[in-house]
């Protein structure tokens, strides 16, 4: 566990020192280029009649430079391209027209910075524990269903159509409702499998989309997060299911039935209730030992939902919000901004990381035998 | 039926059926430069993500490999080059490809990567930067896998080369189903960091600075105003059913983009069950 | 006689893996069932017994799909009353759950009183000992194999006494044991035997047992005389995919014995050779103290030598190390103290892989590993499994077909040549396991459990090679706990006992 620590001490404090640098130095660089273009256009600038914004005069312009410097037609296209560019930026850049004064990190902003910070460890919070037991929630329940042995809704659907016999109303409406059963089943599969800004800006004529409630089950059940880890855990259900110590288990008559609610099968209220253990039933061999190895997967788990946390905030647009103000930042090259904000993302997965390989040590020093 | 007992081939056919039945419609439905424009994006995605899945097995194989290599003979460096790749693995993808991002601006400014070709292929290797250690682990995983069985050392005792034991026996002969289901993932996960990104960076500037010279793929697409649009028709679609139908013709450029990707996603992550139920894997 | 019959198929969707028309199971008897490994006996008991997954195989059982049959009150019956013990172990042991809570649960709770069992099977030096081993998570190395083996055994005869004392016995109790002693020494597994009859002559139940150790069949015949009546030996076989179950008479096993006491395979060595191979005593590894001595107790501590056509047989406890101290000579572990002279070289835990790699493996020295099934490339085909080798030899198929003529009695074609080594069936992956070594004509030869998953027919033919590989000059290290046998092939002074003790 010390060794580990170190490392991960190690790392953050490596990366920081990795991006400071490499991004002082994408800095200098610009403010060079910056320094070379306006000696290069400084000089047109200054002609007061001309209006760059005006393409007449933009022509006039080009005209008599090839009128001056017929040899050297390059020069002239890339000064002109490069007046425009300037021109650009200072209608774009929000520092320029405040004038500059707040480039860079004042205080001020870092106050600013700050609260958006805390703003999204608590979310990043939130999203992590309710991610965390709704994909074990989740495979669990596809589990229990495996096993039920149960054919889809649309193969029953289908099978119930093909026969000719018992065609009277209760036939008809239980094909409705395995109908509709299996149309929530794939628009549900739809969703989850949405990347954020998809269902966002579908349901933004209906709904208000910037609210931190949104956020937080945006986070849960888009970008494939849920359905990704949901599936994780199942495949560990699945491989524990096949080990040996299951079949001891069945041979020690433990329950071993998985219809919903019968003495020996498992009840639905026991899959969604957190921390349920599934005493004298076969499945708690399976459920403790997968989820003794969903633990280390929390790991990248932590910074996948960060990368969906992120994808939602910069593709909503949500003025305020830590992604919105990082895309900002870099569209805008205020890389000092950018450096701070992407440390600040590292470190809570670095600190995600102490914390469940911790746990995970602890964890795994009981099961060695060495406490 | 029976054929598609295979979950992964009955998967793979969904899929190609799907996108072939979208293509006849839009091929009748939508206008004509909508319908290349979003052929031109398919077709850069789709080529990201193979090059993604490429450059992660070019780059994941060998590193596995030579971690191993290292960890038994060199520990210092084993533990300097983990400890490069834990940071790698550390920092969000998302947050990564931004900076890759950043980097490829500057190339495009300094002039060099001019071709649209050449820059996604850079998108494409940064992505897989952010991705390849998957198949890392996974090799990495197949080899201490086999070691811990007396296969490793009972060949070893026989005087065959580590090398051919673990780049023949383990992971080429007995790990390609593996693989490939990796691939596969890697893949989905490739269109999805793609798209993201694309549509992200897009709808950052696309107030502000065109974004005509890079490469378009259904990301940039689908953040394009008129597909934004479409998008937005959906929810008042649920409102009132009766605009529902609309979708399917006024809305299809953006509803058709929402499709592709999100049917993709899907239809991969399926046939990667279905891979994992057919090689127990 | 009442006895439950059979007819059972099992397949997957590629390739059959059972097809017997008549497999009998007496009741009120104890069955010993041999056959070489990987034929299909576990399959075949566990189907009976209910515990296949009607998914995963195409079962059918006395013409009934297994669904079925497995919903049968006779098979819930079954599964309700009887136990069945695991041929591994370690993998049947939940490694997150401490063992006491292990051998206390399901219908195993209801026995008040086990505590005769438990020190009988895991008598340590006090009561404390043993309450301090259930309270240990299973882990690969502590428990031992041994103490896991003997854990399931356990809680076998918990659930047999469980059965005693509710005074009912009929046919819906089945006990299988399956290779219930393959990592017990010769000890507990005595103690395993007499606590198995104890309660056998309390009641008869009918039990099966299946074994690779032929020794089994001299232990019972000589020490449960008395219960000759009740007690049956068959052999599993297989012909052209069929299956077939046969009697297997005793006393083929015993009178092959003593044909082998009358001539031992070691001869003394010749005054003027220098030994191959010479191991020192003392080596340290695991926080453990690896010695060797020529005398059971241990007194006499010596070095392990092998000379030029000599079969030298280590012998040991179970758990005590031997595959740990082939495993160090062949530099796949190391350990403090180690000393190796082989050929003028000094082997310490200082010398480099490097140099196994380059000198050792392969050219000087090598190892057959005991679990064929892993040590093999599955995938592999017969003939991808010489490629590779540092042989010699050229590696042709001419070469490669006159090796495997050694210990394979048919003609070699090229469809046999071109089999995935996974459809060999496990006797014949024993045997290629061999051959593979065989194949390099190494001076020095180590042979790890070489009898491991053969039939009798393949042990005798296998022996017979060994011989005469040994006639051919070169030295032979043989680890095995099958005793018995070996301690009629090979003479006294080729004996080397093995002890452990924890390292200073």
């Amino acid at each position: 566990m010390k060794s580990k620590l170190i490392e991960h001490t190690l790392s953050i404090v490596l990366l920081s020192c990795v991006f400071i640098i490499v991004m002082n130095v994408i800095g200098h660089r610009e403010s060079a280029r910056n320094v070379d273009r306006m000696r290069f256009i400084a000089p047109y600038l200054q002609f007061d009649s001309l209006d760059f914004g005006n393409p007449l005069h933009v022509a006039l312009f080009k005209e008599t430079l090839d009128l001056f410097h017929p040899e050297t037609p390059a020069r002239n296209d890339s000064l002109l391209l490069a007046i425009q560019a300037f021109r650009q930026e200072q209608f774009t850049n929000q520092a320029y027209k405040t004038g500059g004064g707040d480039r860079g990190l004042s205080s001020a902003k870092m106050m600013k910075l700050g609260n958006m910070y805390l703003q999204f460890i608590i979310i990043y919070l939130i999203v992590m524990v309710l991610s965390y037991y709704a994909a074990q929630s989740l495979a669990i329940f596809r589990f229990v269903k495996m096993k039920q042995n149960k054919t889809s809704y649309l193969e029953e659907l289908y099978t119930g159509m093909r026969s000719t016999t018992h065609r009277n109303g209760s036939f008809f409406s239980h094909s409705v409702f395995l109908f509709a059963k299996a149309l929530v089943k794939s628009l549900s599969y739809a969703v989850l499998f949405s990347p954020a800004y998809v269902i966002a800006y579908s349901i933004r004529s209906s709904m208000n989309t910037d609210s931190y409630l949104f956020m937080i089950v945006l986070g849960v059940i888009s970008n494939g997060l849920l359905i990704n880890y949901a599936n994780k855990f199942f495949t560990f259900l699945v491989t524990e299911s096949r080990k040996g110590y299951v079949q001891t288990a069945i041979v020690k008559n433990l329950n071993a039935s998985y219809e919903w609610g019968t003495p020996d099968g498992v009840s639905r209220w026991s899959v969604v209730r957190p921390g349920s253990s599934f005493p004298s039933h076969v499945f708690r061999h399976i459920y403790m030992n997968a989820r003794f190895q969903f633990l280390s997967t929390l790991k990248e788990h932590a910074s996948f939902l960060i990368t969906g946390l992120v994808i939602i905030e910069m593709a909503l647009n949500i003025q305020g919000h830590l992604g919105y103000e990082l895309l900002q930042n870099i569209l805008y090259k205020q890389y000092d901004v950018v450096v701070s904000i992407i440390l600040g993302i590292f470190f809570i997965v670095k600190v995600t990381e102490i914390v469940v390989d911790g746990w995970f040590h602890h964890e795994s020093r009981k099961y060695e035998n060495r406490v | 039926m029976d054929g598609f007992r295979k979950k992964d081939k009955l998967w793979l056919t969904i899929w190609l059926t799907g996108l072939a039945g979208l293509g006849l419609w839009d091929a009748v439905f939508l206008n004509q430069p909508a319908f290349l424009l979003l052929q031109t994006a398919f077709v850069n995605t789709l080529t990201a993500g193979v090059l993604v899945v490429v450059f992660s097995l070019a780059l994941g194989w060998p590193i596995g490999v030579a971690l191993y290599f290292l960890e038994t003979r060199r520990p210092a460096f084993y533990l300097s080059f983990t400890f490069v790749l834990n940071i790698i693995r550390s920092i969000p993808q998302i947050v990564g490809i931004l900076i890759g991002y950043v980097i490829l601006t500057i190339f495009i400014e300094d002039q060099i990567l001019r071709s649209q070709f050449s820059q996604l292929v850079w998108m494409a290797f940064t992505i897989s930067l952010f991705v390849f250690l998957e198949v890392v682990d996974l090799v990495r995983e197949r080899i201490a896998y086999y070691n811990k069985l007396d296969f490793f050392q009972a060949m070893l005792c026989c005087g065959i080369k580590e090398g051919r034991i673990i780049n023949r026996d383990i992971l080429w002969k007995n790990s390609r189903a593996h693989l490939l289901h990796k691939m596969i993932s890697v893949f989905g996960i490739a269109v999805f960091l793609q798209c993201s990104i694309d549509f992200i960076i897009s709808v950052g500037l696309s107030t502000d600075v065109s974004l005509s010279n890079f490469p378009v793929t259904l990301g940039s697409l689908l953040a394009k105003l008129d597909s934004k649009q479409d998008i937005l028709a959906v929810g008042s679609a649920f409102s009132s059913p009766t605009n529902a139908l609309s979708l399917l013709f006024e809305h299809l450029q953006g509803v058709s983009i929402a499709f592709v990707i999100v049917f993709t996603l899907l239809c991969v992550y399926k046939i990667s069950n279905g891979l994992v139920r057919r090689f127990n894997l | 006689m009442n006895t439950l019959r059979f007819d059972i198929r099992i397949a997957t969707d590629e390739r059959t893996l059972v097809d017997i028309r008549e497999f009998q199971l007496p009741l009120d008897r104890i069955t010993f069932l041999f056959g070489e490994s990987g034929i299909g006996k576990s399959l075949i008991a566990r189907a009976v017994y209910g515990l296949l997954d009607p998914e995963e195989f195409n079962i059918t059982i006395n013409g009934e799909p297994y669904k079925s049959y497995v919903r049968k009150p006779e098979t819930q019956g079954v599964k309700e009353n009887s136990f069945y013990v695991f041929q591994e172990p370690s993998s049947h042991l939940n490694p997150l759950m401490p063992l006491e809570m292990q051998i206390r649960e399901g219908s195993l709770s209801q026995v008040s009183d086990d505590r005769e069992i438990l020190d009988r099977l895991l008598e340590g030096s006090d009561a404390n000992e043993v309450r301090k081993l259930l309270e240990v998570y299973p882990k690969p190395y502590r428990p031992s194999g041994g103490e896991k083996q003997r854990i399931f055994l356990v809680m076998a005869l918990k659930k047999i006494d469980l059965m005693l004392a509710a005074g009912r016995v009929n046919k819906q109790h089945v006990f299988v044991f399956d290779e219930p002693t393959g990592s017990l020494d010769n000890h507990f597994r005595n103690v395993f035997l007499s606590l198995l009859f104890k309660r056998f002559q309390q009641q008869r139940f009918t039990t099966l047992l299946i074994t690779h150790d032929y020794s089994m069949v001299s232990e019972v015949t000589r020490t449960y005389r008395g219960f000759v009546d009740y007690v049956s030996f068959k052999e599993l076989s297989l012909h052209n995919g069929r299956h077939t179950l046969s009697d297997f008479q005793p006393e083929t096993y015993i009178g092959w014995l003593e044909k082998q006491r009358k001539e031992p395979a070691s001869r003394k060595p010749g005054g003027e050779s220098r030994p191959l191979l010479r191991v020192e005593s003392g080596v340290e590894v695991f926080r453990q103290q690896l010695t060797i001595s020529k005398d059971p107790e241990g007194a006499q501590l010596s070095a392990l030598e092998i000379y030029p056509g000599t079969v030298v047989y280590a012998k040991a406890p179970s758990g005590t190390g031997k595959t740990t101290l082939v495993k160090l000579m062949m530099g796949l572990i190391r350990g403090k103290n180690l000393k190796v002279t082989l050929d003028g070289d000094i082997l310490t835990e200082y010398t480099p892989r490097r140099f196994w790699q380059k000198k050792i493996w392969g050219k000087k020295m090598t190892m057959v590993f005991q679990h064929a099934d892993e040590a093999l490339n599955p995938r592999a085909t017969v003939m991808e499994t010489f490629q590779g080798l540092p042989s010699e030899k050229r590696i042709t198929r001419e070469s490669v077909r006159q090796s495997l003529g050694e210990l394979f009695d048919f003609e070699i074609g090229d469809e046999f040549m071109n089999k995935q080594v996974s459809t060999l069936s496990g006797g014949q992956k024993q045997r290629l396991n061999l051959l593979r070594s065989l194949f390099l004509n190494t001076d020095i030869l180590i042979l790890d459990e070489p009898l491991n998953g053969l039939d009798f027919e393949s042990t005798t033919k296998v022996l017979s090679m060994i011989r005469g590989k040994q006639r051919a000059g070169k030295g032979i290290l043989l680890i095995s706990h099958n005793e018995e046998i070996f301690d009629a092939l090979i003479s006294k002074e080729h004996i080397y006992y093995l002890q452990a003790a924890p390292a200073k």
